[in-house]
């Protein structure tokens, strides 16, 4: 079969960020806050996919810092337009897994 | 004084299920209406929403949403993107809205259903704001096109399309209807959030959006992906509603439906989003393929995304499969070749560049569907337009309600899946779209295609003339080629440098 057809054995996930301020932020947070894990990011212009395998994290301590500015968890909403993975939404971060391992 | 940490209140504040002492419990969450499938209260108390919401939260990010979304409209309003745009681009624009702005509204009173018959207390806080979003999508995609009306009367049928009997607006309302108007809480959450939202949309509002940021439609991009930011969040109440029925021994109820919306939104969006990224998208402006994006957000993200929740590929797999690098290119010639039966201006995206572009990403295009459109492309640089135009009507699926296709050329295996049920012949485009009317034969079954109509006489004069006028399509509405035929010439440049060389 085409590449097509077996591209849904991967082990990505993480956001898919509207391109700006905050994307930028949450591309560098997830290095910060995943450290030793490879981050991808791709950039499609309206939007950022940022990537690794299994599990990232995302802090608001981290967000904050690199924004300079106060930032709540659930403001992420306003420029997450998708995500590759699960979500799990708690007040201080944010984190996208899989339960399974493929 | 301290306040309590969000979390430890969410789920108190937010359940609300109670025993009832004056009626029964079916009677209050009516099974039809619940889609209950005979568990317990106690099994949906279970039920965990991973996209935690509070009202407060939601209106203070909503604002913000729609302050960015309008500000940046207002900004570049004076911008002349519309004077300046490529006609295939306004077509995207025109496509889109039609399809889409009044389905919000068809969407918002499935995420209701939701709301009054869910049985889970998280899924009903969630359909409450996922309620509000579909508002918000459909008032949202009717004010911004509302601005071009008066410069071009087609962009009047964001408004109008799912008032007519307009051929894509019927595969529509069919597709939408199913999922989002006719089922019960739980088939929504599984056909439209999960299925339809967290798979579908991604292509619609950010595949699309990429291209528009490419095309310099900022004020376009920077909507529909907004949009996409609520979808992501009341898409998430299928998920867990997947793992319960997994967990409860309703995994075959589960995939079914999930099935079931995975083909109808395939088809519907092989002729609405596979011709706009592949043909009406200025060629220096696409970011990727159709089958590209196709293979980012549905197999690589949401196919994954399903597994990972305890369901199954479809059984369909490999005919989807096959289907992305073709189906889409039958579906784009058809609009085309039947450009008066739609809303908006159809662009042919076949100059020598383009159709370059199209055998790299779908090798062998030239020697299938490039062949159809030789003949096309002959007839008009031979000054014979009129036979570019069609004289009869094609056959519609009796599921997807769109014309049955496949590759042209020597393959060619159109085959017509025709079943008989209670005395009358259904006709089908695929195993896939029979399989869905074979699941619940009486649901389907009173649905008259457009061709039906037609030769039931409904439609009168039995012309082209008479169709148009069923459909709604006035003149100054009625779909031509978007560029005027421009490109052909750009094909005889080439053709006569040849033969000089």
């Amino acid at each position: 079969m085409s590449e097509i057809s077996t591209a849904y054995l991967n082990n990505k996930v993480g956001p898919v960020m509207r391109q700006g301020e905050l994307a930028q932020a949450v591309a560098e947070a997830a290095e910060i806050d995943n450290p030793g894990k490879k981050i991808d990011v791709e950039d499609k212009v309206a939007y950022l996919r940022i990537r690794t395998d299994d599990e990232m994290i995302l802090k608001r301590e981290t967000i904050e810092e690199l924004l300079g500015r106060p930032f709540s968890m659930n403001d992420l909403e306003v420029e997450l337009s998708s995500f590759a993975g699960r979500i799990d939404t708690q007040t201080d971060l944010v984190r996208f897994y899989f339960v399974k391992h493929l | 004084m301290a306040t309590l940490g969000r979390l430890d209140w969410y789920d108190i504040a937010r359940t609300t299920n109670w025993t009832p002492k004056y009626v029964q419990e079916d009677e209050l969450f009516p099974p039809e209406m619940s889609g209950s499938m005979g568990l317990p209260l106690s099994a949906w108390e279970t039920y965990d929403e991973p996209y935690k919401q509070t009202y407060p939260e939601y209106v203070k990010v909503q604002r913000e949403k729609d302050a960015g979304a309008y500000s940046v409209k207002a900004a570049l309003e004076r911008s002349k993107m519309f004077e300046n745009a490529d006609p295939g681009w306004l077509s995207v624009m025109k496509a889109h809205y039609g399809a889409i702005a009044r389905a919000e509204y068809s969407a918002s009173t499935a995420e209701a259903r939701m709301v009054r018959f869910g049985k889970a207390p998280g899924m009903r806080n969630m359909a409450t704001l996922g309620m509000m979003d579909e508002i918000r999508h459909g008032q949202i995609q009717l004010y911004f096109p509302h601005e071009h009306c008066s410069k071009d009367r087609q962009f009047d049928w964001a408004h109008k399309a799912y008032d007519t009997n307009e051929w894509g607006a019927i595969a529509a309302r069919h597709m939408f209807d199913d999922m989002m108007t006719t089922r019960s809480a739980v088939g929504v959450a599984l056909m439209l959030t999960f299925a339809f939202e967290t798979g579908f949309t991604n292509m619609q509002f950010l595949g699309l959006a990429a291209d528009a940021a490419e095309a310099g439609d900022w004020t376009f991009s920077n909507l529909i992906s907004s949009i996409q930011t609520d979808e992501s969040r009341h898409a998430q109440i299928g998920g867990p509603l997947v793992s319960l029925l997994v967990a409860n021994g309703k995994k075959a109820e589960a995939q079914k439906m999930v099935d079931i919306a995975i083909w109808r939104a395939w088809k519907l969006f092989s002729v609405l989003t596979g011709p706009i990224m592949d043909y009406y998208t200025p060629l220096e402006h696409r970011k990727q393929s159709f089958k590209e994006f196709m293979q980012e957000w549905i197999v690589t993200q949401f196919e994954r995304a399903l597994i990972d929740l305890g369901l199954d590929k479809p059984w369909y797999w490999d005919q989807f499969m096959a289907e992305i690098d073709t189906q889409h290119h039958g579906m784009h010639l058809g609009v085309w070749f039947w450009r008066p039966t739609v809303w908006w201006n159809p662009a042919a995206g076949v100059t020598p560049e383009e159709r370059e572009w199209l055998e790299e990403k779908y090798p062998g295009w030239n020697a299938t569907w490039g062949k159809c459109w030789d003949v096309i492309t002959d007839n008009l640089l031979a000054g014979k337009r009129e036979l570019s135009y069609p004289e009869t009507l094609p056959v519609v699926c009796n599921m997807c309600q769109l014309p049955i296709n496949t590759t042209p050329g020597p393959a060619w295996k159109v085959r017509d899946h025709a079943l008989d049920y209670k005395g009358r012949t259904y006709h089908f485009c695929s195993d896939g779209c029979q399989w869905c009317f074979e699941q619940e034969p009486e649901r389907y079954a009173g649905h008259l295609s457009l061709i039906d109509r037609f030769l039931a006489g409904m439609i009168q004069p039995m012309n082209l003339g008479g169709g148009l006028q069923y459909m709604g399509l006035a003149p100054g509405e009625i779909g031509d080629d978007a560029h005027n035929y421009a490109w052909v010439e750009k094909v005889r440049a080439v053709r006569e440098k040849a033969k000089a060389a």
